[in-house]
């Protein structure tokens, strides 16, 4: 095998791996018998839900199909949302645009290039009306992938909606992500702590967790997202360390705040990444579920067995996808569906083709959503649970993960927990390393990317469709800012935001969010919200 | 690479976009190669690029780019380069960017741009190209 780019294959030799390692360095044996595994499995459904959460799996819910969306105007996503429910979406999963992630109207001047980009800009009570606009959100559930405080304030808007509909908070069902750290980018410290003081975000986070346990007890309340955590190019190990880690200091922030375990633990979720090394993911998540269990019962004392279940939507990776031959990345989507299906997770988001060029067309989010049913309804992998179950080869991965992964969990804890080696620069730290790994192993050919580093073929044809916005859609999206802030008659907005203000300075600080309720009632943007907050604060951004 | 002739460049993203696997990723293999690196990191405007710029005395500036900002963002810094009489300053663009908007980038005055699966080594030996050609 080569050691750097290939684009021609000598014929006349036999072709052999470069080498038998999983992508987290674990060295496979040549064959797996019972001297590697002789162990029995608890059923699916009982603790420590190795085999699955529940009982029959598949067999009587099919996951989730939840495809990441949002571009543009709220216009435009309520369509894209309608669109992929026509083609057999289930679930909603509600991405915007990075101003409205980091609590910025459309109108601020280092936000203008980005808005509608990467996700649906939305910055008043309107564009979540719009949003949802014909959408049963008392019969479907929804994510919203923001972070605190922003995450307060779609959430606040959200529960406006519904009881303008008059559908009471207690019937929704959702999530909302709120987690500072893992939202923009993997919790890179200067992408979360630059356009809010992240202590005070953390706690915003837990006050709307303690509120919407009150008045939405079926909606879920934080996500760890692992998967951002995984895009930056660490390994399995690290991702479900990273991400086990983190959920361990969220639960002992909202025990100190006086909760039980029990009414919090079975609203709290994951999010995770699924990569190109199948086996190993699928042993990923057995050891990710197993961990939790027993992180849940032994160290935090939970009794319900709901608390000790480590619940779990995925998005399969882009980092393996390649700009070169993007034909090549229905296969990778396609296998690494097929890893998530194996490994018994609550819902999926199959990454589309042309996600190494721009947002998805309706073609490829189609043809995402057509790979998750065909899975479903024509291979039979959903008809038994846990079907890779006592594999010598899985269940010996499977509790060497594990204690790879207990390893590093107990290392981050010595550390003082996620939170503090976040702050300390640890996790950057070891972010960059990997990145630079991650980078390296392609260069030198021991990560091998067909297309890309093997087999590359200079020749071949990387035309397809590729998805463009709308070109006025940024102006209209940064007048209509302007014109709605210059309104007249927004007095009672603007008082609204000076209680807000006067909540936030107050010490000790209370909880902030229904004074984020009020103001967004009263008609207050995402950012003029977050501003009051700011200012509060003494906090400056970047500009 | 002679010390003495060390190019300084500039490493920035603009605007909000916060993807920086690929900046950090080039901005290490410049370094190691022998450049001076001027991390400027997440969150800068043209503004921002200028001054530091003109402080650093850079000889380059190289951009990364994720969600679609990069004809806008890289228009405004060359008419501001342009606008202080800084048209020597190269500027490489990196990240997901169309194919037909290389060729716009380029017609704006970027010396190069480098799409996802570029190798490190072309990349190195176009920047040092630029240079050697002036």
């Amino acid at each position: 095998m080569p050691d750097k780019f290939v684009t021609t294959y000598d014929h006349t030799v036999g072709e052999r791996l470069p080498h038998f390692r999983s992508l987290s360095g674990i060295e496979y044996k040549r064959i797996y018998d019972e001297k590697c595994w002789n162990k029995k499995l608890p059923d699916a459904g009982e603790y420590p839900f190795t085999r699955g959460i529940y009982k029959d799996m598949y067999r009587s819910r099919l996951w989730t199909r939840r495809q990441q969306s949002g571009f543009g105007t709220p216009e435009e996503s309520n369509e894209l949302l309608k669109f992929l429910f026509k083609m057999g979406q289930t679930g909603i999963n509600i991405d915007s645009d990075i101003a409205s992630k980091l609590g910025l109207d459309p109108d601020y001047p280092l936000a203008q290039a980005d808005v509608g980009l990467q996700g649906t800009s939305m910055c008043t009570y309107e564009d979540m009306t719009v949003l949802f606009k014909d959408i049963p959100i008392d019969r479907i559930s929804t994510t919203l992938i923001f972070p605190p405080p922003s995450s307060a304030v779609m959430m606040a808007q959200y529960l406006l909606m519904a009881e303008e509909r008059g559908i009471p908070a207690y019937q929704l069902q959702g999530t909302i992500m709120n987690c500072p750290f893992t939202q923009l980018v993997g919790p890179t410290y200067q992408a979360n702590t630059a356009f809010f003081p992240i202590d005070v975000a953390l706690e915003i986070g837990l006050d709307l967790v303690e509120y919407l346990l009150k008045v939405a007890p079926r909606w879920n309340v934080l996500n760890v997202n692992s998967r951002n955590i995984r895009e930056c190019g660490v390994d399995a190990v690290w991702e479900a360390a990273f991400g086990i880690s983190l959920g361990m200091d969220y639960v002992r922030r909202l025990i100190r705040r006086g909760l039980h375990v029990d009414s919090f633990a079975q609203r709290i979720g994951f999010f995770c990444a699924v990569h190109m090394d199948l086996f190993e993911e699928v042993a990923k998540f057995r050891a990710m579920r197993r961990i939790w269990a027993r992180v849940m019962k032994e160290i935090f004392g939970a009794k319900s067995e709901k608390s000790m279940q480590f619940r779990c939507a995925v998005q399969t990776s882009s980092l393996t996808f390649t700009a070169q031959e993007p034909l090549n990345n229905i296969v990778r989507a396609s296998i690494q569906t097929l890893a998530a299906i194996l490994s018994g997770v609550q819902s999926i988001h199959t990454t589309c083709y042309d996600e190494a060029y721009c947002l998805p067309t309706e073609k490829a989010q189609k043809l995402a959503l057509r790979t998750q049913e065909i899975l479903a309804y024509e291979t039979g992998c959903a008809k038994v649970v846990d079907p890779l179950g006592g594999s010598y080869f899985l269940e010996a991965l499977t509790d060497e993960l594990e204690e790879k992964i207990w390893e590093l969990v107990k290392d981050i804890e010595k550390r003082g927990g996620f939170i503090e080696c976040f702050k300390s620069g640890f996790v950057e730290n070891v972010l960059n390393e990997a990145r630079y790994r991650f980078a390296e192993q392609i260069e030198s050919g021991e990560l091998p990317i067909v297309g890309l580093n093997i087999f590359r073929d200079e020749e071949a044809n990387t035309d397809i469709e590729i998805f463009t916005q709308r070109p006025d859609m940024q102006r209209q999206r940064i007048e209509y800012a302007i014109n709605y802030k210059n309104k007249k008659g927004r007095d009672s907005a603007f008082r609204a935001l000076k209680d807000l203000y006067l909540a936030t300075k107050r010490v000790p600080r209370e909880n902030l969010v229904l004074p984020i309720m009020e103001a967004t009632r009263q008609r207050a943007t995402l950012q003029e919200i977050c501003d009051a907050m700011r200012d509060a604060l003494g906090f400056e951004i970047p500009h | 690479m002679d010390g003495v002739t060390k190019k300084r460049i500039i490493m920035a993203k603009m605007g909000l976009d916060a993807h920086d696997n690929a900046l950090r990723i080039v901005s290490k293999w410049l370094k190691d190669s022998g450049y001076e690196i001027i991390y400027a990191g997440l969150y800068n405007s043209p503004e921002k690029i200028l001054k530091m710029v003109i402080e650093e005395d850079a000889d380059a500036i190289g951009l990364s780019f994720h969600g679609g900002e990069h004809l806008y963002h890289t228009s405004r810094l060359i008419e501001l380069l342009k606008t202080h009489n800084l048209t020597h300053i190269k500027i490489f663009v990196g990240g997901i960017i169309a194919p037909f908007d290389v060729e716009k980038l380029k017609k704006m005055g970027v010396s190069a741009v480098f799409t996802p699966g570029s190798r490190k080594e072309d990349i190195l030996n176009v920047i040092k190209k630029s240079f050697d050609e002036n």
